[in-house]
């Protein structure tokens, strides 16, 4: 039977942004899966070599639309290490629960999309989007916006938590882990799904990591690394924090991972509220003039929700000499085609959303 | 005397055309409302009261719009084959009985309703082979897998009905259920019709023709506005004959408590819609190589062991 190359996208349903993807397939199976990227190409990086340290973060949270705050917290994290600042301990912890608080966002954003590549109508989008907007209120309660916070501030946030916070989190805490058990017990009992996720999309062990992915998509083929365990920063060295890893490398491992993920999170919210010191979190206002750099060439890397992020800056006195962006995303596409190959055609879909892609975050 | 006869035929398709479009309309409006309800947000609420005109605009939005033709399509086939779709799925719904109001009551009129229904999947791929788009293509190969997985245990059903009735006619089968249900008799068979109904009627879990997320629109992704609209609203038609079909065959039709009427056939066609709506609510799309595995293997063999637990119980 001879071969049938399709076009998917830029413009489809389900590429979650603007993918175009060239399969071939040999009846209903694919022999080879070709990504087109670049759609949303902005050069953020290039940009960045045109503005002040302080100017750039509206650009970099929008690489990252779906979690924004841990794309901006790397970076200013980055500049922070090249001017050889530290936030203060409060800081500290009011970063690791906003970080926490928007890997919840972003997982049950995921969520619901990956129900809907399967095929399901949009009810546990539904849900899991009203639910997000409750996390997304908290974020908007702390940082004054709802979309793009640009919360962070050089040694601190731009603004203290308000009062009350801390109950409104728990108690928007206490309702997610009972909505978290309802959508595991509704998706995890359907056998339709069931069917759908086990091992179907298998990543081994030793491709995981020969393909360079990172985050929940590591993790699920049993590799045992968490930037936050492995190279800690902030506090969480403090916390009693847990890499979530399982060891099937398929569709089932990547959603339960994110699953435990978001529990862990809520644990670790409850537990940084607990142990966090009284104090000021505000940062450093944006000046004109920054303290100069001391480090001239910084790497830092932060564990997001999509994965690893790393920024690497070579810092020069006002603005980056050069600023290069490790992007999970990005790098977890490349392994799509080594994924999906073998597989019905109809099984693509779900791989993809599995992966956890934001286009802005691979484009750039 | 044939002139009274034909005045009859025709007065009997024009309620039938009537009720049919109404009810289209009408589960049109309802899916939109219920699966609302279910994802909690409102559904249309804008044009008139509880959203009861959206649809019908969305209809006229529809028929603005410009007809695009693919550029490789075979045209006179890819036009032809949508009406067929559309003008065998009306057919069908005039041959169902709604009490004593019927235009055909012959003794195999389940099996013509059942060849016409079987007919209809190789129309929808010979649509999408014509329309010239991949993914057409696709899914009009899907459709041939459906009808090859679940035609066979559907028709098994239907022998099994026939068997204990002794008749195809659609009126004699519910006269039949005057004191029990099919349902209550044949648990299994109706489990195995209710399958294959939703896989012929484009409805989760074997939505695998359409299947928004893989194959955009499935058969009609190529298909122009004017035309997209008329097979939506042979997809109703479609769903209100599946509705219709279940409640004559398994839910006893007319017969209910309070004398025997066609509100009882309303009533229940009604509810069955919704049940197939609570499915679409709650089910994902089943996985593709699993489909000839459930068909060939669960079905076909459920529908023998109904079959033959019909024939002991006989």
């Amino acid at each position: 039977m001879s071969l049938v190359k399709i076009n998917i996208g830029p413009v489809h349903p389900s590429t979650h942004g603007l993918l175009r993807l060239v399969v071939t397939l040999d009846g209903d199976t694919i022999v080879n899966v070709e990504p087109h990227v670049g759609f949303l190409h902005r050069g953020v990086e290039k940009l960045a070599e045109n503005r002040m340290y302080m100017q750039i973060p509206p650009f970099i949270e929008k690489c990252d639309y779906v979690a924004k705050t841990a794309m901006d917290e790397a970076y200013v994290a980055t500049v922070e290490a090249a001017m050889g600042i530290e936030p203060n301990e409060r800081a500290q912890y009011e970063r690791v629960i906003l970080l926490e608080l928007q890997r919840i966002a972003s997982h049950l954003l995921w969520l619901g999309a990956m129900l809907n590549d399967l095929g399901h109508f949009f009810s546990v989008f539904m849900w899991t989007f009203a639910d997000r907007d409750k996390v997304l209120k908290l974020l908007e309660e702390a940082t004054g916006q709802r979309m793009f916070y640009v919360n962070m501030r050089l040694g601190g946030l731009r603004q203290e938590f308000p009062k009350d916070f801390e109950y409104h989190v728990l108690d928007v805490l206490a309702y997610l882990e009972k909505r978290i058990n309802e959508y595991e017990s509704f998706i995890e009992n359907s056998s339709l799904f069931k069917e759908r996720m086990y091992k179907v999309g298998v990543l081994s062990r030793d491709d995981a990591i020969n393909l360079g992915v990172s985050g929940p998509v590591l993790r699920a083929s049993g590799v045992n690394f968490d930037v936050r365990k492995d190279k800690p920063y902030y506090v969480y060295k403090k916390l009693n924090f847990k890499p979530i890893v399982l060891y099937n490398g398929d569709n089932f491992s990547r959603y339960k991972v994110r699953i435990l993920e978001i529990k862990e999170s809520i644990r670790l919210i409850r537990e940084a509220f607990k142990q966090m010191p009284d104090g000021n979190a505000t940062g450093m206002p944006i000046k004109l003039i920054n303290p100069a750099p001391k480090n001239k060439v910084v790497r830092v890397s932060r564990e997001g929700p999509r994965g690893e992020i790393m920024f690497y800056l070579v810092a020069d006195e006002q603005r980056p000499y050069r600023l290069a962006m490790r992007t999970p995303a990005f790098i977890n596409l490349a392994a799509l085609n080594h994924i999906a190959k073998g597989n019905k055609f109809a099984n693509l879909f779900p791989i993809i959303g599995s992966l956890d892609l934001v286009m802005a975050d691979v484009d750039k | 005397m044939l002139i009274n006869e034909l005045i009859e035929i025709i007065e009997y398709f024009i309620v039938m055309l009537i009720t049919a479009f109404a009810f289209a309309y009408f589960f049109g409006w309802l899916e939109r409302k219920f699966v609302g309800k279910f994802q909690r947000r409102h559904g249309p609420t804008y044009l008139g009261k509880f959203g009861l005109l959206q649809n019908l605009a969305d209809f006229f939005k529809l028929l603005t719009k410009e007809q695009v033709w693919p550029k490789k399509a075979d045209k006179l086939l890819f036009l032809v084959s949508v009406f067929l779709i559309a003008g065998f799925t009306l057919y069908l719904v005039m041959l169902l009985p709604i009490y004593n109001f019927y235009i055909i009551n012959s003794s195999i009129i389940l099996l013509l309703i059942f060849i016409i229904l079987s007919f209809l999947p190789i129309l929808i791929a010979l649509n999408g082979y014509s329309s010239s788009n991949k993914f057409a293509m696709i899914s009009a190969q899907r459709s041939i897998l459906l009808l090859i997985s679940f035609e066979i245990p559907l028709f098994l059903v239907l022998i099994a009905i026939g068997y204990y009735v002794h008749s195809y006619s659609i009126v004699s089968i519910v006269n039949a259920q005057s004191n029990l249900w099919f349902l209550f008799i044949m648990p299994i068979g109706f489990f195995v019709f209710l399958m294959a109904l939703l896989a012929e009627m484009e409805r989760t879990p074997f939505d695998l023709r359409e299947a928004d997320s893989e194959l955009i629109a499935g058969w009609l992704t190529d298909t122009g506005a004017p035309y997209y609209m008329l097979a939506l609203f042979v997809d109703y038609i479609r769903s209100f004959f599946g509705a219709a079909i279940i409640s004559l065959l398994f839910l006893g039709g007319w017969y209910g408590p309070f004398g025997n009427s066609f509100i009882w056939l309303f009533i229940k066609t009604i509810f069955v819609a919704l049940f197939i709506m609570f499915i679409r609510a709650i089910a994902i799309r089943m996985r593709i190589d699993r489909i000839l595995y459930f068909g060939w293997i669960v079905l076909l063999a459920l529908s023998i062991i109904n079959l033959y637990l019909v024939y002991l119980g006989y």
